[in-house]
């Protein structure tokens, strides 16, 4: 098996557990965390996508909810103090990226010859 | 929320909105589809699929400049305000842009081998230690991945069951995906020189997002969310004069722990909440008190700013703050009381309120 099968495999097996997940979220779980999402079951297909992407995380919340886990002052402590840092990661990665792609471009005239750079593989 | 979910909660506002951005892509891919091959002059001539495959990329790549000029620009100027407010759907609408590029790929490029054509985009090119020939493909669908996690996860359902902090630090996938998505069209589509149009409105978008990035950075360190100082006791920071707060509106500071407090004035008494609304972290202290509400400018949630608390029939609660006024400079206790505590408005004296 390829590098490539193995890695169609896992993402094939990552969504059938995420399946499993939103199976049971959706119809358990969901009504016992939420009381706003009591007796609201048309948003509920909506959700699946997200469960079966991020099921490990969707199962990490559930179980903190269930059991009485939550911090609620935790809620109000918002990641915009990295946007600072983000700007300044971006001012470098994309100027260096476009800088990279346009100095490798081939910009040899049209009509120069080809040029065999290696050996083919025997057919 | 603290309402039955539904699927979406539209209004007028939002159908509007949703309407310009939905003829906005349209219009964009009709043009591209249209009339670009006659401009351009393909030489040699591309079919419908390929054609197909860059009028998606290239508005996928689009959409998602804008979305990231939408934030900087509001910080800057609040007359960009309303183009935060459905921001979430423009997102969603990338998400389908993209995937339908991506179909296009493959369905193209990937589909007419015994190899099943996933195994083929993943295994085809791996020539990973190279810039030229670099496997492209592969940074496109890291950035799909994040847009996925993005959409996916819009629902204000994952607000409230992740948290906003999570859900905030999740949607900051949105970054390292427009690093990905700039490299992956760098080292895909620019590389053909056939014309030079894209390539300048890549580094026009690009380069955009970056200055008004780094310009919205320092406007908020250097005039919106100035830092604290230290007040006359060692605990207490220092805000500012109780003067310089308008009737009806908010100073903002950053406390020493990193938190933002916003000091409002509402009927000639001042108030300290949380400046992170309990939805998404919009800036509070940006907003505006009507009968004692302060409302967030991103989605129009409210507070009475002297509990922190939304008003019924919603539930959603702010931390509030401790104040004292030091020879007319109001100081605030940086440890915040616990989500929708109240506290006693801290009435202005003549002197002080000037």
């Amino acid at each position: 098996m390829t590098g490539a099968e193995t890695l169609v495999l896992l993402i094939q097996i990552w969504g059938a557990i995420g399946a499993v997940v939103a199976l049971g979220f959706l119809t358990v779980g969901l009504g016992q965390i939420d009381e706003d999402a009591r007796g609201a079951v048309t948003f509920r297909p909506l959700l699946v996508p997200g469960i079966l992407v991020l099921w490990p995380l969707v199962l990490w919340r559930w179980w903190v909810l269930a059991t009485g886990r939550d911090q609620w002052p935790l809620r109000h402590a918002p990641p915009r103090r990295s946007h600072r840092t983000v700007a300044l990661i971006m001012a470098v990665l994309i100027p260096l990226t476009l800088l990279t792609a346009f100095s490798i471009r081939q910009d040899w005239p049209a009509d120069i010859a080809p040029v065999q750079l290696e050996e083919g593989a025997p057919q | 929320m603290s309402v039955k979910y539904i699927p979406v909660q539209w209004n007028k506002f939002k159908y509007l909105y949703d309407a310009v951005i939905l003829a906005g892509i349209m219009g964009f891919l009709w043009v591209f589809v249209t009339l670009t091959p006659g401009i351009l002059g393909y030489d040699p001539a591309i079919n419908p699929q390929i054609l197909n495959m860059r009028a998606f990329g290239a508005c996928a790549f689009f959409l998602m400049t804008f979305i990231l000029l939408i934030g900087p620009l509001a910080r800057l100027d609040a007359r960009f305000m309303p183009l935060l407010y459905n921001r979430r759907h423009m997102g969603v609408l990338t998400c389908f842009v993209a995937y339908s590029h991506a179909s296009f790929v493959i369905g193209w490029y990937f589909s007419f081998s015994p190899i099943d054509k996933y195994v083929a985009v993943l295994g085809t090119n791996t020539a990973y230690g190279q810039l030229l020939g670099f496997p492209f493909e592969s940074l496109g669908i890291f950035a799909l991945l994040c847009l996925t996690i993005l959409a996916a996860t819009s629902h204000d359902f994952w607000l409230k069951f992740l948290t906003p902090r999570i859900w905030k630090a999740l949607h900051y996938l949105i970054y390292p995906a427009y690093v990905a998505v700039v490299a992956h069209v760098g080292l895909g589509a620019l590389q053909n020189q056939q014309n030079q149009t894209f390539g300048i409105l890549v580094v026009l978008g690009a380069g955009s997002v970056v200055i008004l990035h780094l310009l919205a950075a320092r406007h908020e360190r250097t005039v919106s969310d100035p830092a604290a100082g230290a007040g006359a006791t060692e605990t207490w920071e220092r805000i500012c004069a109780a003067g310089d707060i308008e009737e009806g509106r908010a100073k903002v500071a950053r406390l020493a722990n990193g938190d933002r407090v916003a000091v409002f004035r509402h009927d000639g008494k001042l108030s300290a909440i949380a400046n992170a609304c309990a939805h998404q972290n919009g800036p509070l202290g940006e907003g505006r008190i009507l009968d004692c509400l302060v409302t967030c400018p991103w989605h129009g949630f409210q507070y009475d700013v002297t509990n922190g608390r939304s008003p019924a029939p919603f539930t959603e609660k702010v931390p509030t703050y401790n104040i004292r006024l030091n020879d007319g400079i109001v100081e605030v206790d940086p440890e915040a009381n616990p989500p929708g505590t109240p506290v006693e408005p801290l009435v202005i004296n003549a002197e002080a309120g000037r």
